[in-house]
């Protein structure tokens, strides 16, 4: 079932196409019912989840390797599941009216549902491989949705850089996730087995102590760190904010960079507690909560705002992981859910009021409670909840998360610090948030939206942002039980031990809602004065800010890059030659003089023919013939010869085949320099300077003593046993034929046959374009005979 | 090209023959020299000796063929014979024969016409690029493109 949900909703994306023709709306929510019926079913196994128990799924795929797509569900994988499944379904009926008269439509909902598929993949992959193919896709399907709309240069670069920063994470986790599982296999689990979850988890405590732990660790960190935004990666999260909003909403709420913090709370039971872990995790996690908060409260365009609280939530969530602890297992587990809730409704609702009014800045906004009143219901709903107001959800995350931090097992100085991180947060929240409700629902409507005609908009499109926003009242209010029952079987799966979870609007009074109280208190006094705020210089210094470092980065590689391809490709054939020759005489040269020397053997012939010497003799003659030819057709003439001596050669040694195709290959190359140098002057001209011949014909000696050095080594070796005989043996009775190089070239290694024409084509399809696709470009002018010379200089 | 009465009649009177030679090194080869590599090439050789006694424009004409879509075919149909094995379960491109030779071609598997594969992309492969060479405006700004209309062959 669980392959099946992932498989088919990949599969289900060219469905997407159905919303290029209406009604859009109606479509919209038809293609909803896919990851409604994914909410559905993943809802159904919650009963068998109870506790630690999971499901697995897994298909081999390369079992020598111990290479599986491997799936498993337990509590942490449903929550994850269904937040993408639910929030899901609301953004694909929603698109379908955000987007009723783009003409990408059907385009845009391919890639969603490709994306959300993907990230349904990562969360319910089990071993760390399959998780690792599904988390590559989201990067590369929200780099489509990101740069969407292609045409503006800024949805370009920003979705140019989240796809840098997060495959580029991607790459360190990697090699993070294939150290995880070597050390897995060093601590004694079977090699077929050792990249699954439940074996680097359980295997934790010997990984821990191992010398592989601390560089998997640091690249893990990397990947996750990059994918969630934290700090200072996390430029990239309020540049994804170009793409279109249902996008956006999804990414930031439910999807992409949860991933990183799923990883992180997936590997937490096993690897986590360590000085490494949660020293880093506090230390990154809880800056980029208060530092997202704090710019959060000075953003003037909705998207931007909520995109910093965003990464502020992400950062908090980090923290908790690191923090440790019951309380903090419980605590992710209440804020992934509040956020997702309150988020989703946000960034929703910050999409209608682009479309009704045409802007996001709040200085342009105003007095939209008149004309908006249903909207402005829900977003208050949602910007309470995220501001921690008591009786919301949000509330009851905030809670839970002092109280992660006051009950945690570090030492002091690092609970305070997150303690205080939290309460930073919660300030910003507060602030950011009312700047966001006064600014664009309260006052006197501005004269942009005066001129519009602002009304709520279609049931359809508000019912989205309405049913979290109602949940997260709801849910606090009323199913406490019901969400404790859903959130302790991801809790336990953080903790590493089954736990039961009961949460309650109201603990009594304690630490936690003292806290609590004076965070509201001051956010409520600092709100008063959000414009002082924001106008407040403050700014980064240049070696800490992320973005401008990425970009002289970017711009330093790009110079690099462009320097080092003039160098190399600057058209110049005997260039590309010396090049080659060099490399090749150092990279194999080297290691021949200093370890092969030794093995170079010459094995005399008893049998050897006087014609065969004479054939081998003309070889030499031939390539000095060529050389010192002064016409090309003497020159192909001489090249020729040689060809004909080596055929000759394969004749004589009774290899018929090779002796034909070499053969064919020689008549064929002689017709092709024929027929090019027919148009070139039918003498060489020698004008390069004496200098540089005596140095080539030096490289050139070179290169021949080595390859002559090369064979005589390698015939004289018995390192490996020669395989000759098997296909001997084997070729008539398994491959039916008597013609031993024909049965290997289309049976016994028919794959690499397969490859070989592949790449034949590949060559054609390469040659084809380069001659034919120009003939679209205006034609250039016939060369006249001096153009056909100056291609000529210094001979060949 | 070369405007030789020699090469002209040689060259008619060869294209059957070597075509008819490229088949039969296709088919002989799983048992004897050949192959369809060998016989790809002979084929190919067979339309490019049209090419240098008569020009491009007639060698297209003798055998009016895309190459290209025939390059692609080949490929294509040498990979489809790789995938009835994995019907049964066994691995890509295993061989499977026919119990009885068919009379006068021989044995029949997929190993066979997956050679006939190899056969087509060689063929298409390189006589297109000879083609496209003698084509070139550039290089032979005298010899009529394609872009200038199908024409007799130059007297």
């Amino acid at each position: 079932m669980l392959a099946s949900i992932v498989l088919i909703t990949l599969a289900a994306a060219p469905l997407g196409l159905l919303a290029r023709r209406g009604p859009r709306p109606l479509i919209g929510w038809g293609l909803a019912l896919l990851p409604a019926a994914t909410f559905a079913l993943l809802l159904a196994q919650l009963p068998a989840l109870s506790g630690e128990q999971r499901l697995v799924e897994a298909i081999p795929w390369a079992p020598a390797m111990g290479v599986e797509l491997r799936f498993t569900l337990d509590g942490l994988s449903l929550l994850f599941g269904l937040v993408i499944s639910g929030i899901g379904t609301l953004i694909f009926g929603y698109a379908g009216h955000y987007m009723a008269s783009d003409p990408g439509l059907g385009r845009f909902m391919v890639y969603l549902i490709l994306f959300m598929g993907a990230m349904l993949g990562v969360v319910l992959a089990g071993n760390v491989l399959t998780m690792f193919l599904f988390w590559e896709l989201t990067s590369v399907t929200s780099y489509l949705l990101i740069g969407y709309k292609h045409d503006y240069s800024d949805a370009r670069r920003g979705a140019l850089q989240s796809l840098l920063i997060t495959a580029g994470g991607g790459l360190a986790l990697l090699v993070g996730l294939l150290l995880l599982g070597e050390a897995a296999r060093r601590a004694g689990v079977p090699a077929g087995e050792a990249y699954t979850f439940e074996a680097i988890i359980g295997a934790g405590e010997a990984i821990k102590a191992g010398p592989l732990y601390l560089p998997a660790m640091i690249l893990v960190f990397l990947g996750a760190f990059t994918k969630s935004a934290q700090f200072p990666f996390h430029f990239w999260l309020p540049g994804a904010m170009q793409a279109p909003t249902p996008a956006s909403a999804f990414l930031h709420s439910a999807t992409m960079v949860k991933a990183g913090i799923y990883l992180l709370a997936r590997l937490a039971p096993g690897l986590g507690g360590t000085p490494l872990w949660s020293g880093t995790l506090v230390l990154v996690g809880g800056f980029t909560f208060a530092f997202g908060a704090v710019v959060a409260t000075r953003k003037l365009d909705i998207k931007a705002l909520l995109a910093y609280t965003t990464l502020s939530m992400l950062g908090g969530l980090v923290m908790l992981i690191g923090l440790g602890g019951k309380y903090a297992a419980e605590a992710l587990a209440v804020n992934i859910l509040a956020h997702a809730l309150y988020k989703s409704s946000l960034f929703m609702i910050a999409g209608i009021i682009d479309h009704e009014t045409g802007t996001r800045d709040l200085n342009r906004l105003g007095g939209l409670r008149r004309f908006m009143p249903g909207t402005t219901v829900f977003i208050a709903l949602a910007l309470l909840s995220q501001m921690g107001i008591p009786i919301f959800f949000g509330f009851v995350g905030k809670e839970i998360m002092i109280e992660a931090a006051l009950e945690s097992p570090l030492a002091d100085p690092w609970r305070y610090a997150a303690l205080a991180a939290i309460v930073v947060g919660a300030v910003g929240y507060i602030v950011a948030a009312w700047r966001l409700f006064k600014n664009a629902f309260l006052g006197q409507p501005s004269p942009d939206v005066l001129q519009q005609h602002v009304t709520d908009p279609h049931l359809g499109m508000l019912a989205a942002p309405a049913v979290p926003a109602a949940l997260s009242l709801l849910l606090p209010l009323g199913l406490l039980p019901f969400v404790s029952q859903l959130l302790a079987p991801a809790a336990s799966a953080v903790y590493g031990h089954g736990l039961e979870l009961d949460l309650a609007l109201w603990h009594g009074v304690n630490v936690a809602l003292g806290v609590s109280a004076a965070a509201i208190l001051t956010g409520a006094l600092l709100a008063r004065f959000e414009r002082q705020l924001a106008g407040l210089p403050l700014s980064l210094p240049i070696w800490l800010d992320g973005a401008k470092l990425f970009e002289r980065l970017t711009d330093a590689l790009i110079a690099g890059a462009t320097v080092l391809t003039r160098a190399l490709q600057n058209g110049q054939l005997r260039r590309y030659m010396l090049y080659t020759t060099v490399s090749f005489l150092v990279v194999a040269g080297l290691p021949f003089i200093l370890y092969g020397t030794a093995s170079v053997r010459l094995i005399p012939d008893p049998q050897l023919q006087p014609y065969e010497i004479f054939a081998a003799a003309l070889i030499p003659v031939a390539v000095v013939a060529t050389i010192r030819a002064r016409s090309r057709l003497g020159a192909i003439i001489a090249v020729s010869v040689v060809g004909a001596m080596v055929s000759l050669f394969f004749v004589l040694f009774s290899a018929p085949d090779l002796a034909l195709t070499q053969l064919l290959i020689e008549v064929l190359s002689t017709v092709f320099l024929v027929l090019v140098f027919s148009v070139l002057p039918s003498r060489f001209e020698i004008l390069s300077s004496r200098w540089k011949r005596s140095r080539d014909a030096v490289l050139a000696g070179l290169v021949g003593l080595l390859m002559t050095g090369l064979v005589l080594a390698t015939s004289g070796s018995s390192a490996f046993s020669s395989i000759s005989p098997f296909f001997l043996e084997n070729s008539l009775a398994k491959g039916k034929g008597h013609n031993v190089v024909n049965v290997i070239l289309v049976d016994f290694r028919g794959f690499d046959t397969m490859g070989e024409i592949t790449v034949l084509l590949t060559a054609l399809l390469a040659i084809y374009g380069l001659l034919r696709m120009r003939r679209a470009a205006p034609r250039p002018p016939a060369p006249s005979p001096s153009g056909g010379e100056r291609g000529q200089k210094e001979g060949i | 090209m070369y405007d030789s009465v020699i090469l002209r009649s040689v060259a008619r009177l060869m294209l059957p023959i070597l075509l008819m030679l490229a088949v039969f090194m296709l088919l002989r080869g799983h048992n004897l020299p050949g192959g369809g590599f060998i016989g790809g090439l002979v084929a190919s050789c067979a339309v490019i000796l049209q090419m240098v006694a008569f020009g491009p424009t007639f060698a297209r004409r003798a055998l009016p063929a895309n190459y290209l879509a025939i390059a692609a075919f080949g490929v294509l149909f040498a990979g489809v014979w790789g995938l009835p094995s994995l019907i049964g379960g066994q691995p890509f491109l295993t061989s499977l024969w026919l119990p009885q030779p068919i009379p006068g071609v021989g044995k029949i598997g997929t190993p066979v016409l997956f050679d006939v594969g190899v056969f087509l992309t060689v063929v298409g492969v390189t006589t297109q690029i000879a083609l496209l060479l003698a084509e070139e405006p550039l290089l032979f700004p005298t010899e009529r493109g394609p872009a200038d209309g199908e024409g007799a062959p130059r007297a």
